[in-house]
């Protein structure tokens, strides 16, 4: 398989010192007698793409879903942009800023792509049914900015084709470049992808990391991604963390992550650490 | 050689009468759908519990205006009736916030025994419903308003109109205002939330919608059009009783809703009315069979109806055909 990804060098940590967008203390969820995350506790740096990595059952998804929201997590503190969100209702915490996408993609199927896109506007009155009627023009005009913002963005995700078409008729790839699209009209601060590259060509996969790193430097869009290819993980984050059992285990620039002994223990298992070795070095 | 008997009586089929007949009884079972529509079609929670609806809106306004079974009269229908839809939407927020958090299936039993509760309720509180004795003496004011439609046809056309006209061009104005409200809702950002939660719940929360309050506001709208198909059903009968709130009611419902197709409000208004022609004109269909055995054949016409049309054209009369192949 060719490495498809846009850079061939490792991109410089970026990391520019602003401080932690997202504090996550001491964390637990439990499900039953499982505990699922059992006191994880990792920051993440405002402006920079860290990956979230560990092995399958390490409970990355579980965390985000305690994180954004979708869980109510047992115990424990998250803090995003120094204001405490634990257990807040998901939806108040997706409009604080921090915006979340899914494992498996979650395209709104019987919508027309632009109406996906129009349904994650920000601020739109119109979504008070009265607004409808006591504030009519508000939210027509709100509509039609919305409706602006939505199509340059199609445009750039080259999507813009397939704007009436209805999303259920996408490719995999195509609802992936969506739902990040989609993501983006909410105008977060914090982007959390699971698994953005996961069952997608790597010439889209190409794409979608392009557009991170764009969004960062121009938008200052912090992210924070859970992935499996390590080439990815290696050469687009500034910052690693690494989940196994429940519990973060390490936490770092690329190439500490990628000596660290503990880690290649824990994630690839004792005696998959020499297959791995071959593998940075081919 | 023996001729099997087989006759259709056009003439009863094609009079105005029997048109008048149908559209009152689709007219009230297309109140009642277009709220549905509402929950079902474009918000995706199964409330089966529409007949529950009805009899909270029909009974309120009964109670309100007779006073009870042996009142002289309390409140004016003007009053009583909006009353009784503020009340019956509260209901259906209530039977939401206890009830929407169970998973789909849950949910329609959850709403068919509310609607089974209120049924029940009704049929035993006697000193406020009458119990099973009918409750009448409510539809004076309503009264009033279809004769003075009847009166007008009879005055400027000369027609001498047939029972439940006037019954007929009120209910089917609502219908015609209702279904033009609902579209227009539909299509603002509001209506755009709701599609999004029938789609996918979570990822409505994940773009900052709090898809709880959708429901509950979907749901609201649905006991709306439940309590004035509720209202629309006691005027039609003149008296009621508990036995006219049967679950059947919200299963016939299901069926305009079927066959009219999801996600379309138009569609409501127009499956309505060719269900109801169909289980009204078998009757009509002689085919030399006892009056038992007809009016079970008649069912077995509407079933097999609905059978053939999933086969041939799931997405009902105006649904999209789109929307039904798409999955996930």
């Amino acid at each position: 398989m060719t490495d498809a990804a846009p850079t061939a060098t490792p991109v410089p940590a970026k990391t520019n010192g602003k401080g932690a967008i997202l504090e996550v203390n001491g964390v637990v969820q439990t499900f039953g007698g499982i505990r699922a995350v059992n006191g994880a506790t990792f920051n993440v740096e405002r402006g920079s793409i860290t990956a979230l990595i560990g092995p399958n059952g390490a409970g990355k998804t579980t965390c985000f879903n305690v994180v954004t929201g979708f869980y109510r997590g047992n115990r424990g503190s998250v803090r995003f942009d120094g204001e405490e969100v634990f257990r807040e209702p998901a939806h108040r915490i997706a409009r604080r800023g921090m915006v979340r996408t899914f494992q498996i993609t979650k395209a709104l199927a019987r919508m027309p792509v632009i109406d996906n896109m129009l349904l994650a506007g920000a601020d739109q009155p119109g979504e008070k049914l009265f607004n409808n009627v006591i504030r009519r023009g508000a939210s027509k005009a709100r509509e039609a900015e919305i409706h602006e913002e939505a199509l340059v963005l199609l445009d750039q995700f080259n999507l813009a084709k397939l704007k009436d078409a209805y999303a259920g008729t996408l490719s995999g790839g195509q609802r992936k470049l969506l739902e990040l699209a989609r993501s983006l009209m909410t105008r977060p601060r914090l982007l959390m992808l699971d698994e953005p590259m996961a069952g997608i060509n790597p010439t889209l996969g190409a794409r979608l990391l392009e557009h991170m790193e764009r969004l960062r430097t121009e938008d200052g869009v912090t992210f924070l991604f859970v992935e499996h290819d390590m080439e990815v993980v290696m050469n687009h984050s500034d910052r690693v963390i690494v989940m196994a059992e429940g519990k973060v285990i390490a936490e770092g620039l690329p190439e500490e992550i990628r000596a660290n002994q503990q880690v290649i223990d824990a994630y690839l298992g004792g005696g998959a650490s020499e297959k791995e070795t071959a593998r940075t070095q081919r | 050689m023996d001729l099997v008997y087989f006759a259709v009586n056009w003439e009863a089929i094609l009079s105005v009468d029997f048109l008048i007949q149908i559209m009152a009884i689709s007219g009230i079972y297309a109140v009642l759908a277009l709220g549905l529509q509402v929950n079902v079609g474009y918000t995706g929670i199964a409330n089966f519990g529409q007949a529950g609806f009805a009899a909270m809106g029909a009974y309120v306004m009964a109670v309100l205006v007779t006073g009870g079974p042996d009142g002289d009269g309390l409140l004016s229908f003007w009053i009583a009736m909006p009353v009784a839809i503020l009340v019956t939407m509260a209901f259906g927020v209530l039977v939401g916030t206890v009830s929407l958090r169970l998973r789909a299936d849950y949910f329609a039993i959850a709403t068919i025994a509310a609607a089974e509760a209120v049924r029940i309720f009704a049929q035993n509180a006697d000193s406020i419903t009458g119990g099973n004795q009918p409750l009448f003496g409510f539809d004076s004011s309503f009264e009033s308003i279809t004769e003075g439609i009847e009166d007008f046809f009879e005055s400027a056309l000369g027609w001498d109109t047939p029972l439940f006209t006037g019954f007929v061009v009120v209910i089917w104005i609502t219908l015609v205002l209702g279904a033009f409200v609902l579209s227009r809702m539909q299509r603002t950002p509001w209506g755009r939330v709701l599609r999004a939660v029938r789609e996918d719940e979570e990822a409505a929360r994940a773009l900052g919608k709090n898809t709880f309050s959708y429901k509950l506001q979907s749901l609201a709208v649905g006991s709306f059009f439940g309590a004035l198909g509720g209202g629309f059903l006691a005027m039609y009968f003149g008296v009621i009783n508990p036995n006219n709130f049967e679950p059947a009611i919200t299963f016939l419902a299901y069926g305009v809703l079927i066959l009219g197709g999801l996600a379309s409000y138009w569609g409501v208004l127009v499956g309505a009315f060719v269900l109801y022609a169909l289980i009204e004109s078998t009757r009509y269909l002689d085919i030399g069979l006892s009056e038992a055995q007809e009016a079970s054949l008649r069912f077995m016409v509407v079933g097999l109806v609905l059978i053939l049309l999933m086969a041939f054209r799931p997405q009902g009369l105006f649904g999209k055909r789109e929307e039904m192949v798409i999955g996930d």
